[in-house]
């Protein structure tokens, strides 16, 4: 496949890191030195030229690209770049990455020429709210527009309350969500009503946000949920954070410096308490009681600051720490410092246009336990042999039907659902199933 | 103003920075249209065969006073920009008293016979504020009567935005105007001109007032209400809509049956609903629009928990008849919140209790963008808002908390202009009353505390009748001319929401 990608920025070079290897391909920026490291390290062709420009990207040959990847750090070179994409290259499959929301809801409506929109905001903002959401959640996705998720736990000594030592069939298992498998050391099986889940065990769940919850709650009922977060940052990060975490009613707080911005924050955001103060102040700390937060997350521009803000407030008491990376060295010093869990914007972006990049017909792929498991999410055609089946009926074959989207909702199907052509379906399987299930769809 | 000569070196600075001439241009065709008021009752009087002549006599000098004015202004309206706007408006509603006492000064009339007098009453109709000074109604005559009636009428939305409605020529600069003349604070634009927004208010005000003439002329006719005459229906649909509250009648309301005055309290409740928001929910007939709104909602509770004291506060006391305390208590707190001061009773000799409510009323007053007058509920509502911040904010200094109105956050500005308007208009009622308590102390009439108080919040706030000596039923007549006086301004001040008037009075508006 021949892949063109536009800005060779942190994005840009994480993409190419990725995909050099199975794929042609040609990587545009204004920046000589960028793309010297880049040409260094890895056997693709550079251009040095201006992406919203027709005649750099012609030059550069666009034309016969099967994928145009559009991902500097503006938007309007992105679009931009998307446009051109479409009429030097009308076959070629077209990814831009945009950090204004406004863009992603109007490609949602079908609204822009494009064939995958990635908000590096909007990604960090869920992969931070998936981390906050679910209490004990090792690791955890989302598919189908966060109607459904995927969470993978510990099951702990003391936990799993009228789930654990029961066969399945009797579990008291959460409303709206499956078991999808069951990890003892090496074993892995895709679990079957007698299947028994013992302590000790990592188990893979199926679920709406709210199963995905209430497993948590169950398995590490000593784990509050948390209610009560504070921001540092008011950027856009910041911001689409704050948001994110507000939908799922969590009270949040967000502490910005500037004073404007603090206005706009606020005006925007009417659920969020917006505190215009840095958050260096430990009087202020003090006064607002941060120390007793149950989670900061630090989301301003300079990793140095969120650095000193970040052990500050563990000095205050704050026992769970969220930070941004930028530099991506700056994740190796958070670690260091005991920041519980970093986010790089940057990486989560590329990854997600990675998936894209990889297989752009089934819609995504998570892949779980290193690459042992895959998710896929199907549209099933109206010729599957599945179609009009009952679920109860269908053979098992190494995989399972998490959940269906049907008409853009989520259906957690139970034995007498059917399974109808068109139907979006979020499959769990082992990775050497894939094609015939991709076949079997 | 003409620059000085080049040859002297340095150029001489024109005497105003304000171009008095293109604004007094501009207000003397305002008044030149003006003029052609008092036709109206002109006609009447030759129908009631009455005297026209002072009718005649008043179009007649303030026709002259106007193409004077507006020749004086020459050519040079154009430069007419917002700061002229404040000497415009300023000036064409006191020009607008003036036009309304003429016609009593030119006829003689028994206790409007003086100019002072003449034009307190002229200013009390033009600014829908109702107060008299007449002692017996009963004697003017029909067409009299009823041009006091018509004036309240065309004061109530504001004579420039009847004047920016009507007539297609007049070149008068945008929004700074309107807001200064429409109460309250903002002005919600309907069309995408302002002279489309203006002409649906005036479409809306001109169907309210159609509207209760005729419920009230229905009463009349098919004998529910004995005493209303389809001459009286008019003259009190004339008044009520942009809440005035000058009667024809020397007891007010308390002239006609219950049923009437029930009539007038739904008419006055719509008079105090911001107009902008009622022309949407009539035009779209979506009555949730004034449900949702956060002011209407406010308007609404107080109007209903005023009455309710009110009313409780009456059963068994002054009044009789089965529904005679709810119907009183809620007339009269309706009447007085919104400023239109009708009376059903004479309220006058309610119990201490009462008589506090009602001139607490009297700060209230009704919607931004109604005819009411006051302060209005949605400056109260705002200010309710700043002070709920301030609280919040001892405690959390560092908290930026964005005002909002029916969630769409409200520019500081806004809020800023909200407070320095309320503390204004408590500093002028706080200075007019202590003039009004001096002077009735020297020259009398005999007032308590509670009646020099609410003389000036029914004057400042555009109500009209007050308690004791002044009450519904009785006259202003006893004042001295000093307090007629003050009271007249207080009148004035009120109506343009004193901003344009007190800009005038610093330094900075005619320097540089």
């Amino acid at each position: 496949m021949k892949v063109f990608v536009v800005g060779a920025g942190q994005v840009g070079s994480t993409i190419v890191e990725a995909l050099h290897g199975d794929h042609e391909m040609v990587v545009v920026d204004q920046e000589a030195a960028r793309l010297t490291a880049i040409a260094y390290r890895y056997d693709v062709a550079t251009f040095e030229g201006n992406g919203a420009s027709r005649k750099t990207l012609t030059e550069a040959g666009i034309s016969g690209s099967d994928l145009v990847i559009a991902c500097t750090s503006r938007d309007e070179v992105n679009l931009v770049a998307g446009a051109f994409a479409r009429i030097e290259a009308p076959g070629a499959t077209t990814v831009i990455r945009t950090s204004n929301t406004e863009y992603v809801e109007l490609w949602r409506e079908g609204r822009l020429d494009l064939d995958f929109v990635v908000c590096s905001e909007l990604e960090t903002a869920n992969a931070i709210a998936r981390v906050i959401g679910v209490s004990a959640a090792v690791q955890t996705d989302v598919f189908a527009d966060g109607q459904v998720q995927i969470v993978e736990f510990d099951v702990e000594p003391g936990g799993g309350q009228g789930i654990v030592d029961s066969p399945l069939r009797e579990a008291r298992i959460p409303h709206d969500s499956k078991v999808a498998s069951i990890i003892r050391g090496e074993s892995m099986t895709l679990p079957g009503g007698d299947d028994v889940i013992h302590t000790g065990d990592r188990i893979v769940v199926i679920g709406s946000p709210e199963a995905a919850r209430h497993w948590g709650e169950i398995l590490a009922p000593w784990e509050t949920e948390v209610t009560d977060v504070v921001v540092f940052g008011g950027g856009r990060v910041g911001m689409a954070i704050a948001r994110a975490l507000v939908e799922q009613r969590i009270a949040v707080r967000l502490i910005e410096p500037n004073r404007e911005r603090a206005r706009d924050v606020a005006e925007a955001l009417p659920d969020v308490r917006v505190y215009n103060a840095t958050g260096f102040d430990p009087e202020f700390l003090e006064r607002e009681r941060i120390g007793r937060t149950q989670a900061a997350i630090f989301a301003m521009r300079d990793d140095a600051k969120n650095h000193f803000a970040a052990a500050l407030a563990r000095v205050h008491g704050v026992e769970f720490t969220i930070a941004i990376v930028h530099e991506p060295i700056a994740q190796k010093v958070y670690e260091a410092s005991h920041v519980d869990v970093t986010v790089n914007p940057r990486q989560v972006t590329a990854e997600e246009i990675v998936r894209f990049a990889r297989d752009p017909r089934t819609h995504q792929l998570a892949m779980i336990e290193g690459d042992r498991f895959e998710v896929l999410d199907l549209t099933c055609r109206p010729d599957s042999e599945y179609v009009g089946q009952v679920f109860r009926e269908m053979p098992i074959r190494g995989a399972l039907i998490g959940a269906v989207v049907r008409n853009g909702k989520a259906i957690f199907p139970h034995g007498d659902d059917v399974l109808l052509a068109g139907d979006r379906v979020i499959v769990f399987t082992e990775a050497a199933n894939v094609p015939t299930v991709e076949r079997a769809l | 103003m003409r620059a000085a000569d080049g040859s002297a070196g340095a150029r001489r600075r024109p005497l105003l920075e304000v171009d008095a001439r293109g604004a007094l241009g501009l207000v003397g065709t305002l008044v030149k249209y003006l003029a052609l008021a008092p036709l109206f009752p002109a006609v009447l009087a030759v129908a009631y065969s009455e005297s026209p002549w002072p009718f005649l006599g008043t179009t007649a000098i303030v026709g002259a006073a106007g193409l004077a004015l507006e020749r004086l202004g020459g050519e040079t309206r154009t430069s007419v920009g917002s700061r002229e706007g404040y000497l415009v408006v300023a000036l064409t509603w006191l020009l607008a008293g003036v036009v309304g006492g003429l016609p009593y000064l030119l006829a003689g009339q028994q206790h409007l016979d003086r100019p002072v007098d003449a034009l307190f009453e002229g200013m009390s109709g033009f600014t829908t504020t109702g107060a008299t000074l007449l002692v017996d109604i009963d004697t003017l005559g029909n067409a009299m009567a009823m041009w006091r009636q018509f004036t309240q009428w065309l004061g109530g939305l504001g004579i420039i935005v009847l004047a920016l409605a009507v007539l297609p020529r007049l070149r008068v600069g945008g929004r700074q105007i309107l807001e200064s003349e429409m109460p309250g604070p903002e002005v919600d634009q309907l069309g995408e001109r302002i002279r489309q927004t203006v002409q649906r208010i005036w479409l809306l005000y001109v169907g309210l007032t159609v509207a209760e003439a005729l419920v009230l002329a229905l009463l009349g006719w098919t004998g529910v209400d004995d005493a209303m005459t389809p001459f009286k229906a008019v003259a009190h649909a004339l008044t009520t809509i942009p809440t005035g509250g000058f009667s024809t009648e020397s007891r007010s309301l308390e002239a006609f049956a219950a049923s009437t005055q029930w009539v007038v309290v739904v008419f006055m409740v719509l008079a105090g609903l911001n107009f902008a928001l009622l022309w949407r929910a009539a035009v779209g007939r979506r009555l949730r629009v004034l449900a949702r709104d956060e002011e209407i909602r406010l308007y609404v509770i107080l109007l209903v928990a005023a009455s309710a004291v009110l009313a409780v506060e009456l059963v068994g006391k002054t009044v009789s008849g089965s529904d005679a305390p709810i119907r009183h208590g809620v007339f009269q707190a309706v009447s007085l919140m919104t400023g239109t001061g009708y009376a059903s009773t004479d309220f006058a000799g309610w119990t201490t209790l009462a008589l506090m409510l009602l001139v607490l009323l009297m700060f209230l007053g009704g919607s931004a963008g109604s005819t009411t007058g006051s302060v209005k509920v949605l400056r109260h509502l705002l200010l309710g808002k700043v002070l709920r911040r301030e609280l919040r904010q001892t405690l959390h200094p560092e908290l930026v908390i964005p005002i909002r109105l029916n969630s769409t956050p409200i520019d500081e500005r806004t809020l800023r202009a909200v407070t320095s308007f309320v503390l204004l208009y408590i500093g002028l009622f706080a200075l007019g009353a202590s003039v009004i308590a001096v002077d009735s102390a020297i020259q009398g009439p005999e007032m308590t505390p509670l009646d020099v108080i609410s003389a000036a919040a029914a004057t400042l706030g555009n109500v009209g009748p007050a308690t004791g000596p002044i009450g519904p039923m009785l006259s202003y007549e006893p004042f001295s001319d000093v307090s007629t006086v003050v009271m007249t301004l207080l009148m004035w001040l009120g109506r343009i929401e004193m901003i344009p008037v007190i800009v005038l009075l610093t330094r900075r508006y005619w320097r540089v």
